[in-house]
């Protein structure tokens, strides 16, 4: 494994070393020296301590305290390259980590030992932190989230010892727990609740599900309360609970003109099997109300914070708009909004070099240098506008790199700049 | 087959890479081929008023000469769906804006997805004087994932209902997703390593699990060759390296990610060249169906 140009290929001035470290031979165990960035890439260290912006404090400090981070956004914006990163850096400055993933692309799960393990945590060895030249003071766990275990688990867990076969094998909680919207969103954070609950660890950073819509995610926990004890329940099941049994016979069809309707458009044997399903999970709805409520709970709590990933295309802009205002209404802590792959602008020596090209060279190097402009200055636009819009929430950019960030020099470098440790240069 | 003689074509492809104005143009280079085409968006966040420049919301409306477009939520095409089955407003009224049926139905499973669908698809089939309504349906679908259990909606419904008129709506439905002659993917990918994998793997599912099979790839984002080895040379050690080098390195990226998917989806691929200007809604979608428009005559 080669690491890409500027990821620290072996201990060097960009390893975690602190005060106080014991640092291997020859590494200056200093904070805040910068990577030698990559050849040709715009990027500077800021200046320490007075001139930092606000936003590498924000996840530096999220990273330090909070106990559960959570990565949100659209889809194909790099929230689990960001949720690893975010782990893999707590790791390395000495909390122990959990980052727990949906639906990682192959190679970044390779590169953290996931292998078809589902709901297993797995340690990353310490051998891939020798060959990327980083040396974590604490473990790092990696999971990838199997939302069909995860459910079972759950009822095998809260159903009566008579029920368990039933429910698992009844239609409705099957489409339910691998079909049903929303269902996928819960199950995620149902998984945290466990995880957070279970388990020791410092820091989980939870990636999620790739959400068509905001409200979805913050909805699942009352849309699962409404499904597992609503008035509509009730009032499909109270003939048969007031008849002392739970059985085919429950539901009442000819009873309303209201069902009879619903039956000519779900048919007759849709409304039974869910009133039967309704009736088998009866004896459950306090105990998945007290779980829903918990892990509501443990959303709004005050060391869980929201990371909320973009892109910097204007595209993007309505989408992660919406995102801050509904976690804002929900209360939800929201560390920093990151804007991921932000295209660098040609740096000034690039554009220097022009005059002394040959004619026809000089066409095509200007002509790129033209395209990366156009590039630099949309991103820089699009993140104009989503500073404004999300205004007093702290914004961090992380760079496109020329390479899939997959490994892990790769997922270190995208900690550094989420901790402002290297930053976008803007003229 | 031309692709233009499928009546439903499915966009979909993994989030950011452009489906939403893929699937813009090609609706737009389909009525502009002669097609009645209606290009229909799937309970997004409105994305096809800014790339059209028309506004574009839950009723059917013209955009230009021979194209329609709608944007298919759940309410609305739940309320038009009952009311077909239902016959009268008062009733609909009685029963679906009951607020217990309303929470009732949230669980019914997926029933959102089979009213969305089950529009899309309804349009298919709608005629007019004897002759499609629509000869050309463009779906926005949702992106890899969720396109993936959106279209298994109607198979998930036919194997958790027995009977009854969810079930005869499942089940037409499914027929006309699996026909071949009728329902074909197109698949938007980027010529990136992760993306062209992702693009394999949903096209293995679409053919496998939905029975969809892939009539076309349109890789978006394409960068031609413009430096070569020499060019490299002669730039040495400068800082334009970097960039030349840069520049060259994707041009190779998308030459190989092409190979890939010619190699292994037996569908062509269109390329459309990456955009670099600030132009997005209609212009952009301009150039994505003169790119499309292209690619499609020369393609077999």
């Amino acid at each position: 494994m080669k690491p890409p140009p500027g990821a620290p290929a072996k201990p060097g001035p960009s390893a975690p070393a602190r005060p106080g470290t014991p640092g291997k031979p020859g590494v200056p165990a200093r904070p805040g020296v910068p990577a030698r960035p990559p050849a040709g890439a715009a990027v500077k260290a800021p200046a320490p301590a007075a001139a930092e912006p606000p936003a590498s404090d924000a996840i530096r400090g999220a990273l330090r305290e909070d106990r559960v981070l959570v990565a949100v956004g659209a889809g194909g914006v790099g929230k689990t390259t960001v949720a690893a990163a975010l782990a893999l850096r707590a790791a390395v400055d000495g909390r122990s980590s959990l980052v727990c993933t949906i639906d990682p692309a192959r190679r970044l799960a390779n590169s953290l030992g996931l292998k078809e393990l589902g709901n297993a945590e797995s340690l990353i060895p310490e051998a891939r932190f020798q060959a990327a030249g980083l040396a974590p003071k604490a473990p790092l766990r990696a999971m990838m989230l199997d939302m069909k275990q995860t459910w079972d688990e759950l009822i095998e867990k809260l159903a009566p010892p008579g029920k368990r076969e039933k429910i698992l094998s009844n239609r409705f909680y099957q489409s339910l727990s691998s079909a049903l919207a929303g269902s996928q969103e819960y199950i995620a954070m149902e998984k945290l609740w466990q995880l957070r609950t279970q388990r020791d660890y410092q820091l989980i950073v939870l990636d999620t599900p790739p959400t068509a819509h905001a409200l979805d995610f913050l909805d699942a926990p009352n849309r699962v309360l409404d499904f597992m004890n609503n008035e509509a329940a009730r009032w499909l099941l109270t003939p048969a609970l007031a008849a002392g049994k739970v059985g085919l016979k429950l539901f009442n069809l000819g009873s309303s003109y209201v069902s009879k309707t619903l039956t000519k458009f779900t048919g007759t044997e849709t409304l039974q099997g869910l009133a039967e399903f309704m009736g088998s999970i009866s004896g459950m709805n306090q105990d998945f109300r007290e779980r829903a409520e918990q892990v509501r709970d443990l959303m709004a709590d005050e060391r869980t914070a929201f990371v909320l990933v973009t892109s910097p295309s204007a595209e993007r802009l309505e989408e992660v708009v919406r995102f801050h205002t509904l976690l804002r209404q929900n209360h939800m802590r929201i560390a920093a909004v990151v804007v991921n792959r932000v295209h660098l602008p040609p740096t000034f020596e690039a554009m220097g070099q022009l005059n002394r090209l040959e004619p026809q060279l000089r066409r095509k190097a200007a002509a790129t240098i033209d395209e990366i402009s156009a590039l630099a200055h949309n991103d820089a636009e699009g993140i104009k506008l989503i500073r404004k819009e999300c205004e007093g929430t702290p914004l961090v950019e992380v760079p496109r790199f020329d390479l899939d960030v997959h490994d892990l020099p790769s997922l270190w470098k995208v900690g550094r700049f989420l901790c402002g440790e290297e930053a976008v240069a803007r003229a | 087959m031309r692709l233009l003689d499928k009546r439903l074509l499915v966009v979909t492809g993994k989030g950011g890479v452009g489906k939403s104005a893929v699937a813009s143009a090609l609706a737009l280079h389909s009525a502009r081929s002669g097609k009645r085409t209606l290009l229909c968006e799937i309970n997004a966040a409105d994305r096809l008023t800014s790339l059209l420049g028309k506004p574009v919301g839950p009723e059917l409306s013209l955009v230009e000469d021979n194209l329609w477009a709608v944007n298919v939520r759940p309410e609305e095409a739940l309320r038009e769906y009952a009311l077909m089955v239902l016959k009268f407003k008062s009733v609909y009224r009685a029963v679906f804006e009951n607020r217990l049926v309303r929470y009732f139905l949230r669980f019914v499973p997926s029933v959102s997805e089979l009213v969305m669908l089950g529009k899309v698809l309804f349009h298919v089939k709608e005629t007019q004087g004897g002759a499609p309504r629509y000869e050309v349906v463009v779906m926005d679908a949702p992106a890899t994932g969720h396109a993936i259990s959106f279209l298994q909606v109607p198979q998930v419904l036919l194997d958790t209902v027995a009977t009854g008129p969810l079930w005869t709506e499942a089940k037409w439905m499914r027929d006309l997703l699996v026909d071949p002659k009728a329902t074909a993917a197109v698949l938007v990918s980027l010529p990136e390593e992760m993306p062209v994998n992702e693009t394999l793997e949903l096209e293995d599912a679409l053919r496998k699990k939905v029975k969809v099979g892939t009539a076309l790839v349109v890789l978006n984002g394409y960068t031609s060759p413009r430096f070569d080895e020499r060019d490299l040379q002669a730039l040495g050690g400068t800082a334009l390296h970097a960039v030349a080098k840069n520049h060259f390195d994707r041009a190779q990226l998308s030459l190989d990610s092409r190979g890939r998917l010619e190699r292994a989806v037996a569908a062509p691929v269109a390329t459309v060249p990456r955009l670099y200007e600030q132009t997005r809604g209609p212009p952009m979608v301009e150039k994505v169906a003169d790119a499309l428009a292209r690619a499609l005559e020369s393609a077999p």
